[in-house]
């Protein structure tokens, strides 16, 4: 699991609150928001412009695109090499966002979809900045919505009215649309997977393999609500489940115990999939602000760009 | 303090609800909603952490609130000291009215009675008058106001008891009317010495359904009396009475013949089998012949014949058996006797000339079993028989009488004699002239054109009285061929009771001394008009025997307390249970001493004359009075009062009822329950409201 803990530089810099962030009523402006300070923040950071590095030449076999041939090379020593850049394998990024209703659930005066929803519209902006294709699947206990990755005008603006359109889904059902990602892209690429995951786990390892097998980047966003994570009620109520309905008698001082006990485990269900399956789990707490899970995402991404790199160096194995 | 009604108190056990209320307040009522319960167990509601009562000064107002209300209910009352003054009251003037009509006599009644007025005199006070009565048909002074004022303070009550003991019911009826206006007159009359107290009369009765009230609706009942009943009961309720009802004519004359009594049932009554039949003389309890078993259901009568047994002379009672009470089962009966009267008839007719009057005289009155009226005819000519002219009660005279017979009659008419004057021709105008006594009477024979009729006739004399009936009036169908006119001013006193169409007089009557003369001025014969065949003939000539003091013999019986006509001649009465005649003064007009039932016998010129006394049938209606019946009369019936007897407890019951009630403790109770009940209300919604601040704080 990635740790959310920001990094010195970025706990300098001045993060938006989330609830302030959240009082905007747009979307698209908040995302904004978060990306342009989260630039304004790492305008000195040692990872800019890392998507835009050069990676290696190889020889030239026939099959290539003969526009990617490094002519000055070829000028030079009258062989025929291609030059890769790192950004030149474009990355496809399909953002997966759990609509559920058990996502409507909030105590900080917004919702965890409404958080998730600003999370994927954040993502989305960024690597829309970047120049990445990005793609949107929205699910409860089926597909909802569904766009292709795709870097063109108006596909941000679609994406974000396809993330800002009310969920209308019941339970959470992650196996459908990890099936259905499988099933559709199947050009490698990025999958980010936002979601609380209270659910039963049970497939999701089975599916997230199937997801990484077919060579898909995958990250995992968990997002609660800070009551979720320590049970943080206070009158003992008769509880309903939003998602089923289901209503039981609870004493939270009585019951804290055993739930903290159960989440916990719960979380650590989910990491130790994630782990076996080399995939990053973010545990995101909807009081934290957005620009920490960006700034993890990304951290990530260098990490795993730098074992990549590494791996493909150590090897011969290349990236197409 | 004390209470009322202390079992409210345990209403302020209710205290427990707000406590309790307190403590287990919204466990259950709040809803929340979470996003997932799938790491959640359902716990139960815990109250220990919620065993601190909260809102403490709520609670203390819902407790005090409910302790208001359980006192007001509960009735408080200081406990006053009464003062009482016993002089300080003012003196009563009491009349106490004791019942000793016939229906006293039952199992129970009279020991009652008498423990009653002893309470009653045990109750009053030494300043307070009263006047002890007995009644029946009439109220009777035991102790009058007077000699109770007489008598030293400590002796009164001992004066009343004696004087009522030697009392012992009577068999009169009871005509409880009578006695409460005699009572109310008694107690209206005050000697102005002393301030008017309360007046009252205490009636002491069985209060039976047969007492006599009709005195009391022509009555004003005087203000300020009022009437205290201390009923008694019979501790049997199941009385039946006998009542001989009056024959009817064809009883007697049938092949057995029967007397008719009615049996009569109480409401009350247990039973509604009885046994009816002829008792024996000696008045023991067996019926002389076989009984008649009688149904009468409960508040109904029935009316029994009971055949007359042949070859027993000595049956003079009916006697009834099966209910509870003896003293009205007994009837004495007298059996039906035949009156026998005469009419003498002075004339000249063959007994069997069918033209002549005398047949129709003799057809109209033949025998009925009560009455025997023998006609005798005899010639004018004649000599007058000094008995025969006594026994008749009527004398016809239809023809012209020699002077001396003629003389002798208006003797005897002048001494009470009726005579009927009835002409067969003018001819025997010198007899009506002497029998007036006058000269110049004359009379002429009359034949209208086509037949005259009776036109003005006065119904209001005795003669037609039993005709002014409109369905009985009409006499125009009488046809008069012939009659003979007379001048009625010719006559004086003369009176016209009818006359014919024409004017002239058809029936006149002249009284003469002690008797009258009556004219008729047409026959009743064919020749003269058709009177005879007509169906007024025979009541007219009983109407005439009537008049002539013939009819109507003393019914033969009477109730106990009824003044029974003394017989003209009667020196010495029997009453019964007593062997010998008393003697009795010979000018008495009636005879009121009938105190028991059963046969008088008079002596009336060496022969014995009797006469049944039976207990008023009113009495057998023993069922008690309807409780409101005194009450519409308008006489004011007071609650039973309190008894000195009453125990103690009740006694400072009602002191304290009273002392309640005085000072209304409740008001003020409930008047602060409102007001801690508003204050309450107050305080919970300021705390609603601040809780609610409180709770929005955290949200915004």
């Amino acid at each position: 699991m990635t740790a959310t803990v920001p990094s010195p530089a970025l706990s300098s810099a001045k993060l938006i609150d989330p609830k302030a962030l959240m009082s905007i009523r747009s979307l698209e402006l908040r995302a904004r928001a978060v990306v342009e300070g989260f630039w304004s923040g790492l305008h000195r950071s040692p990872y800019h412009g890392f998507s835009v590095e050069f990676t290696e030449y190889r020889p030239y076999t026939p099959g290539d695109d003969p526009r990617y041939l490094d002519w000055r090379v070829y000028a030079r020593s009258d062989r025929y090499f291609i030059k890769k850049y790192e950004d030149e394998t474009n990355l496809r990024c399909q953002l997966l966002v759990d609509q559920s209703r058990s996502m409507n659930y909030g105590t900080r005066g917004y919702t965890k979809a409404l958080y998730a929803a600003t999370l994927a519209a954040t993502l989305a902006h960024f690597l829309h900045l970047q120049g990445d294709a990005v793609g949107l699947l929205t699910f409860d206990d089926q597909v909802r919505e569904f766009l292709p990755a795709r870097h063109r005008a108006g596909h941000l603006r679609q994406l974000m009215h396809a993330l800002d359109k009310p969920s209308a889904g019941s339970a959470t059902n992650l196996a459908a649309p990890l099936e259905r990602i499988t099933a559709l892209v199947r050009r490698r690429g990025l999958v980010a997977l936002i979601s609380d995951f209270l659910a039963p786990l049970d497939q999701l390892e089975r599916n997230l393999l199937a997801l990484t097998a077919c060579g898909h980047d995958v990250s995992v966003f968990q997002v609660l609500d800070p009551a979720e994570l320590n049970l943080g009620l206070e009158q003992p109520a008769l509880f309903e489940d939003v998602e089923s309905g289901r209503t039981l008698y609870l004493d939270p001082a009585a019951a804290r115990a055993d739930y903290m006990v159960k989440i916990k485990a719960h979380g650590e269900a989910l990491s130790a999939i994630c782990r076996k399956l080399g995939i990053n789990c973010h545990r995101l707490s909807t009081d934290q602000p957005l620009e920490i899970a960006l700034f993890g995402f990304l951290q990530e991404r260098m990490k795993r760009g730098r074992q990549f790199r590494r791996a493909t160096r150590s090897g011969n194995g290349g990236v197409s | 303090m004390n209470f009322l009604a202390p079992l409210f108190l345990l209403g302020g056990l209710a205290v427990a609800l707000p406590v309790i209320y307190h403590l287990v307040r919204r466990t259950t009522r709040e809803r929340a909603t979470f996003s997932s319960l799938m790491f959640l167990r359902p716990t139960p509601p815990r109250l220990s952490q919620r065993s601190r009562l909260e809102h403490l000064l709520l609670l203390l107002l819902r407790c005090l609130a409910l302790g208001l209300l359980a006192l007001g209910f509960s009735r408080p009352f200081f406990k006053e000291t009464p003062l009482i003054d016993p002089t300080g009251a003012r003196p009563k003037r009491l009349v106490v009215l004791v019942d000793v009509s016939a229906s006293m006599r039952r199992d129970g009644v009279w020991p009652a009675a008498r423990e009653r007025v002893e309470a009653v005199l045990r109750r009053v006070a030494p300043m307070d008058e009263l006047a002890l009565l007995t009644f029946d048909r009439a109220a009777t002074a035991l102790v009058p106001f007077d000699e109770w004022n007489r008598t030293p303070a400590g002796d009164r009550a001992a004066l009343a008891s004696a004087r009522l003991a030697a009392v012992t019911p009577g068999w009169a009826g009871t005509h409880l009317g009578n006695a409460l206006i005699t009572a109310a007159e008694a107690l209206a009359e005050t000697d102005g010495k002393r301030a008017a107290g309360p007046r009252q009369i205490v009636l002491v009765s069985d209060l039976q359904a047969g007492s006599r009230l009709d005195a009391l609706q022509a009555y004003e009942w005087p203000k300020g009396v009022d009437l205290l009943v201390e009923p008694v009961k019979a501790r049997n309720v199941t009385n039946a009475g006998l009542q001989l009802v009056a024959d009817s004519a064809d009883s007697a004359a049938a092949a057995t013949p029967t007397v008719r009594v009615r049996v009569s049932n109480s409401a009350d009554s247990k039973r509604e089998q009885f046994k009816v039949g002829w008792g024996r003389p000696d008045g023991s309890a067996d019926f002389a012949g076989p009984p008649l078993e009688v149904y009468v259901p409960p508040g109904q009568s029935r009316v029994v014949a009971v055949p007359v047994p042949k070859n027993s002379p000595a049956s003079d009672r009916i006697v009834l058996r099966g209910d509870d009470e003896d003293f009205d089962n007994t009837v004495f009966v007298l059996p039906p006797a035949q009156q026998k009267l005469s009419v003498l008839w002075l004339g000249r007719d063959a007994p069997d000339d069918v033209r002549r009057p005398l047949f129709f005289l003799r057809r109209a009155l033949s025998d009925t079993p009560r009455l025997a009226v023998a006609v005798v005819a005899r010639a004018p000519t004649a000599p007058l028989l000094a008995d025969e002219v006594d026994a008749a009660s009527v004398i016809f005279v239809a023809e012209l009488l020699p002077g001396a017979p003629a003389n002798a009659l208006r003797e005897r008419m002048l001494a009470g004699k009726t005579v009927v004057f009835t002409p067969e021709s003018a001819a025997a105008a010198p007899t009506l002239a002497a029998l007036l006594g006058r000269e110049g009477v004359a009379l002429e024979e009359a034949r209208p054109g086509n037949y005259a009729m009776l036109a003005e006739i006065d119904f209001k004399h005795p003669l037609f009285a039993p005709f002014a009936d409109p369905r009985f009036s009409d006499f125009t169908k009488i046809h008069i061929w012939k009659y003979r006119k007379l001048d009625p001013a010719s006559i004086p006193d003369a009176r016209v009771v009818a006359r014919f169409d024409s004017g002239a007089p058809a029936l006149v009557e002249v009284p003469l001394g002690k008797g009258r003369l009556i004219i008729l001025t047409t026959g009743w014969q064919p020749e003269d008009s058709q009177l005879a065949v007509s169906s007024k003939f025979v009541p007219l000539l009983y109407s005439l025997i009537e008049l002539g003091g013939g009819v109507g013999a003393p019914p033969a019986q009477w109730f106990v307390g009824d003044a029974v006509p003394w017989p003209v001649g009667a020196t010495t009465i029997r009453v019964p249970g007593s062997a010998t005649p008393t003697p009795w003064p010979a000018d008495t007009k009636s005879f009121t001493a009938t105190a028991q039932p059963g046969f008088y016998e008079l002596t009336v010129a060496g022969r014995a004359q009797r006469f049944a006394v039976n207990v008023d049938a009113n009495e057998s209606r023993t069922a008690p009075l309807a409780a409101d019946e005194l009450e519409h009369l308008g006489v004011p019936v007071a609650p039973p009062e309190t008894d000195a007897a009453r125990p103690v407890e009740n006694k400072l019951l009602l002191q304290g009822s009273a002392a309640e009630n005085r000072q209304k403790l409740w008001r003020w109770f409930i008047a602060a329950t409102l007001a801690v009940l508003l204050m309450e209300s107050v305080l919970a919604g300021w705390t609603a409201r601040r809780l609610n601040v409180k709770q929005e704080e955290p949200a915004s």
